[in-house]
């Protein structure tokens, strides 16, 4: 019976691999007379990527000598697109997020694009400068913005009413004094006024709005920013996801335990599909002593290692052009990286940040944000001081 | 019952060589396709992984001009997340094996004994090892919620995987939790392999159910023990999954959930940093083996092939 | 002498002592049930969950609130779960059972052969399972992609061919067999393999069984090897744990239709657990010793 078992997984693991070889060679032959390209991203969602399939189908349709392969990853995106770089057999065409593009390109696997762009006469000039900025090295282009979200104020209106307050709030001093309002008047049950995790993606942007940045990570700029932002905690007015017992300040907003996020344009889709009875608003990010937002983002780029560059610039240029990005908003899921390309209605509190958005990424990425948010945390419960935190950041920084 | 050596006919010196022979033939046979595969995929792997902790190592391999120094191992010995990732990793161990094994072996040893509804608890006891890893740990973060079930039981508001003094304890018991049934298999297995007789002239010497576990059963199951105890501890000093998904990918709070393998995953394919993720496996490796080393001379002895 | 001894103590005939073993057993049924009542929770809520609406999902009581089937009919419509299966399936069956095969026959060399350098490639295969999958992913990867093995089940069938968990667990069982069996096949002339099938294998029953239960499980839900060696641009490969992976998004988890999802994911290896736990049930191996 044992025996009978063995020869039956031998003959499937042959007949598997036969099936295998012959169906690869069979897929080679016939697309030889068309050049195919592959374009790879990660999944945002069964309605992205159906968004996206179709848009391919369309570029497949204008471009009969081009044939588009679209594949999402459905995982650890950063781990299987390293495995690939090092094998030498990337997709053609792929996301980068900003965070991690310096780090691609110093690695040399993401294509430079200034001879293209000479070549098609392309204009890079309607993207959002700080947007196309986190894929541009010194003079060279290594891929183009394909759409972007900045932070905004989120809030719950039925809690803003309990509290008297009119509408969201837009600089720091409305900020503080709304706060303490819902506090005072017992608007937010079983939570807190504020939301705000342990994480420099969000505390960041009141770094730029107190002036402050990461070239100068310990001026006192820097310093009085995070004091702000922790102090939400030390009042008692803000606490973080975890402490509310949710996974993110989205989920917060939703099971109504905080009034008062800061999230981007992801949080609509997420509020209209899981919490849809709750009453939301959204407002243009706080003003500290000036405007400051980040810009999380992501390109298009092209592999070095990339087998047909021509063709994978056709679908790059015509992705980020006018025609496919203007496709690619039909459904209201991102905002254009575009001046020249509409968005669907009611997302002004997000365009609005476009000038003052810088890109988010910053050197040794991975290992410097570890600290930061671990340190934040710490900040927080006050096991350590901020200037402690920056001196770590600037440590992480500049090695 | 006689030993090893006696097995074969005795008809001459030459003949007994030639036996000698043909078992090592037959041996290397078996192990052949094994340790192929182990060859290629595991020992290869592992000397290219410490060729390139002496160098700086790109995506696309070595960085250009880079010579051969300990450069990544000193950038180890300096980093203070590595040192932090290190001991949690090994306190984590520490404390969840044992938990694991005396579980594991506590529902074995009750599914073994004579109860009703046997396959049911079987099945009960071995259900969280199959659901899937996310809804486990879901469900944990849920129980273990301010105000979640837990804390509702026993009176208190304590953020079990939000606090840096609880966070790391929580994901013991909830891979304790998980792990368990997987244990209880194999301790299962293992106990069928004691004959029953031996607890038939136990019994008919009037001893105790304790003192049968504890002087019969117990030792008997050391070849068990052993690998339970390698295997399990050293998947626990592998630890990476739980700790990144309470963490949400942070390994906070306050680097409570930092583990090695985290460590190794961050440089290698975050930061694209081959030469230092490889730096610190192969410690991580080292550390592993000396602890494999000690355990097989302590409980590994028992069982001389 | 002994015996004699115990015979007049192991049997009190006083009521007291029955009664209070009848409480503690029953104490014992009651703490076993509450247990294993804890333990079924999780198994409970993801039911429930799938039967919820997205809204729903988002908060954890046991009953649907709304009830409805809609998240079960999304996940057989929009997404191929028949085809994730089948391949999950396919794939499950046969890394078990080449695994199955390698370990056992790996594991009885180990332990009854003697063949010089054993013990190092002993300690060479315990050194195998210290390598964190992370540290082996570039080269191995690098490796398939040469050979042509990436984008189809061929290389990961081969990385997977034999683990050393697999064999190091049958090595150590068989070593707890009394050599009796070997001696007797020996004297009738038996050669090494026909040893190993006739006679180990069968006695290895309960350790087989429990291989097959965990390798079975063990691909059944990996994730990590199928999404890097086969996992991008071909759906129609997808195994189940990469079908589930398309609910999970970065700000949005599609409860009801990924508890449905594990629901299907879950069945084979529920019924695999059955079939095999038999083989648990102590006496079976017991009688083929005496025997």
């Amino acid at each position: 019976m044992g025996r009978a078992r063995a020869a039956v997984a031998a003959t499937l693991v042959l007949a598997l691999l036969t099936v295998v070889v012959a169906s690869a060679a069979n897929a080679r032959s016939e697309r030889a007379t068309v050049t195919t390209v592959t374009l790879s991203g990660w999944s945002a969602g069964k309605t992205e990527d159906d968004l996206l399939q179709q848009i391919v189908n369309d570029f497949n349709t204008t471009h009969p000598a081009i044939h588009v392969d679209y594949s999402v990853i459905n995982g650890d995106y950063a781990t299987a697109m390293t495995a690939r770089f090092a094998a030498h057999n990337p997709p053609d065409v792929f996301y980068v997020d900003s965070s991690i593009a310096p780090t691609w390109i110093k690695q040399g696997v993401v294509q430079p694009l200034n001879a293209f762009i000479k070549k098609s006469k392309y204009d890079t000039t309607k993207f959002y400068p700080g947007l196309l900025s986190a894929f541009k090295v010194g003079k060279n282009y290594y891929g183009f913005p394909k759409d972007w979200s900045p932070l905004a104020v989120e809030i719950n209106k039925a809690m803003f009413a309990k509290a008297g307050i009119k509408k969201a709030p837009r600089t720091w001093a409305e900020l503080t004094a709304d706060a303490q309002k819902l506090a005072s008047s017992g608007a937010v049950p079983g939570g807190k006024p504020l939301c705000l995790p342990a994480d420099w993606a969000r505390m960041l942007a009141f770094v730029f709005q107190n002036k402050g940045s990461l070239a100068n990570v310990q001026a006192p700029a820097v310093a009085a920013a995070v004091n702000y932002y922790t102090s939400f905690f030390k009042n008692g007015l803000a606490a973080t996801p975890t402490q509310l017992g949710v996974g993110w300040p989205g989920e917060a907003l939703g099971k109504e335990k905080a009034a008062i996020i800061f999230e981007g344009n992801w949080l609509l889709p997420y509020m209209k599909s899981t919490f849809p009875q709750v009453g939301f608003g959204v407002g243009p990010m706080v003003k500290g002593k000036v405007n400051g937002n980040l810009g999380f983002t992501v390109s298009y780029s092209m592999a070095k290692d990339a087998k047909n560059k021509q063709a994978a610039w056709t679908l790059l240029s015509w992705l980020t052009g006018k025609v496919g990005m203007s496709k690619w908003m039909s459904l209201g899921l991102a905002l254009p990286s575009r001046s020249d390309v509409k968005a669907v209605g009611g997302r002004a509190p997000f365009l609005a940040a476009g000038p003052s958005s810088r890109g988010w990424g910053f050197p040794n990425f991975s290992a410097t944000l570890t600290i930061m948010n671990n340190d934040l945390q710490a900040v927080i419960d006050g096991h350590k001081t901020t200037a402690e935190m920056l001196s770590d950041v600037n440590a992480s920084l500049k090695g | 019952m006689t030993s090893a050596t006696e097995t074969v006919p005795a008809a001459g010196r030459g003949s007994l060589f030639g036996a000698r022979l043909r078992e090592a033939g037959w041996g290397y046979l078996f192990v052949l396709l094994p340790m192929a595969v182990f060859g290629l995929f595991f020992i290869y792997p592992l000397v290219y992984g410490i060729y390139i902790s002496f160098f700086e190592w790109g995506i696309l391999g070595k960085a250009a001009g880079a010579t051969a120094s300990t450069e990544n191992y000193h950038a180890l010995w300096d980093d203070q997340v590595f040192h932090r990732a290190m001991r949690n990793t090994f306190e984590y161990a520490l404390l969840v094996v044992p938990l694991e094994m005396a579980l594991g072996l506590l529902l074995a040893l009750v599914i073994n004994a004579r109860i009703r509804g046997r396959a049911f608890f079987r099945s009960a006891f071995y259900v969280p090892s199959i659901v899937s890893s996310v809804a486990i740990t879901t469900i944990a973060i849920f129980i273990l919620n301010p105000d979640g079930l837990l804390n509702k039981i026993i009176g208190s508001d304590q953020a079990w995987f939000g606090d840096s003094s609880t966070a790391l304890y929580s994901v013991v018991g909830l891979n304790a939790w998980t792990t368990a049934g997987t244990v209880m298999l194999f301790y299962l297995a293992a106990l069928q392999s004691i004959p029953t007789d031996v607890y038939e002239a136990a019994a008919v010497d009037g001893t105790s159910r304790w003192r049968t576990f504890w002087r019969i059963t117990f030792p008997l199951l050391k070849p068990a023990h052993f690998f339970v105890l390698v295997v399990f501890g050293i998947g626990a000093l592998k630890v990476f999954d739980q700790f990144y998904i309470v963490s949400n990918g942070t390994g906070g709070p306050e680097y409570s959930t930092l583990s090695a393998v985290f460590y190794i995953y961050q440089e290698a394919f975050k930061s694209a940093n081959f030469g230092q993720g490889a730096a610190a496996g192969v410690v991580l490796f080292v550390a592993i083996f000396l602890l494999t080393l000690i355990q097989r001379a302590t409980v590994g002895r028992a069982e001389i092939g | 002498m002994t015996l004699q001894t115990s015979v007049a103590s192991a049997e009190p005939l006083v009521p007291p002592r029955a009664r209070s073993e009848i409480a503690g057993r029953a104490l014992l049924y009651v703490l076993l049930v509450a247990f294993a009542l804890l333990f079924f929770t999780p198994f409970i809520w993801t039911i429930a969950t799938s039967f919820k609406t997205l809204p729903d999902s988002a908060f954890f009581n046991l009953i649907p609130d709304p009830f409805t089937t809609e998240a079960w009919k999304s996940v057989w419509n929009d997404y191929d779960f028949k085809r994730y299966a089948l391949n999950s399936f396919f794939l499950a069956v046969v890394v078990t059972l080449l695994n199955l095969f390698l370990a056992s026959l790996g594991g009885y060399a180990f332990a009854r052969l003697r063949f010089p350098g054993r013990e190092v490639l002993f300690v060479l295969i315990l050194g195998t399972l210290m390598i964190p999958d992370q540290l082996r992913l570039i080269p191995i990867f690098v490796m398939l992609t040469n050979w042509h093995l990436i984008g189809n089940f061929s290389g990961y069938i081969l990385i997977n061919l034999v683990t050393a968990v697999n064999l190091f667990f049958m090595r150590q069982y068989f070593l707890t067999i009394p050599r009796d069996f070997e001696e007797a096949a020996k004297l009738d002339g038996a050669g090494y393999f026909k040893t190993y099938w006739r006679i180990m294998l069968p006695l290895a029953g309960p350790a087989i069984a429990a291989l097959a239960i965990l390798q079975f499980q063990g691909t059944w839900n990996d994730f990590f090897w199928p999404l890097i060696l086969f996992g991008q641009g071909s759906e129609h490969l997808y195994t189940m744990q990469l079908g589930l992976a398309q609910l999970t998004l970065t700000y949005q988890t599609l409860w009801p239709q990924l508890m449905a999802g594990s629901l299907i994911a879950i069945a084979p290896i529920l019924i695999i657990f059955l079939i095999f736990q038999r083989f648990f049930v102590s006496g079976v191996t017991a009688a083929g010793i005496k025997g």
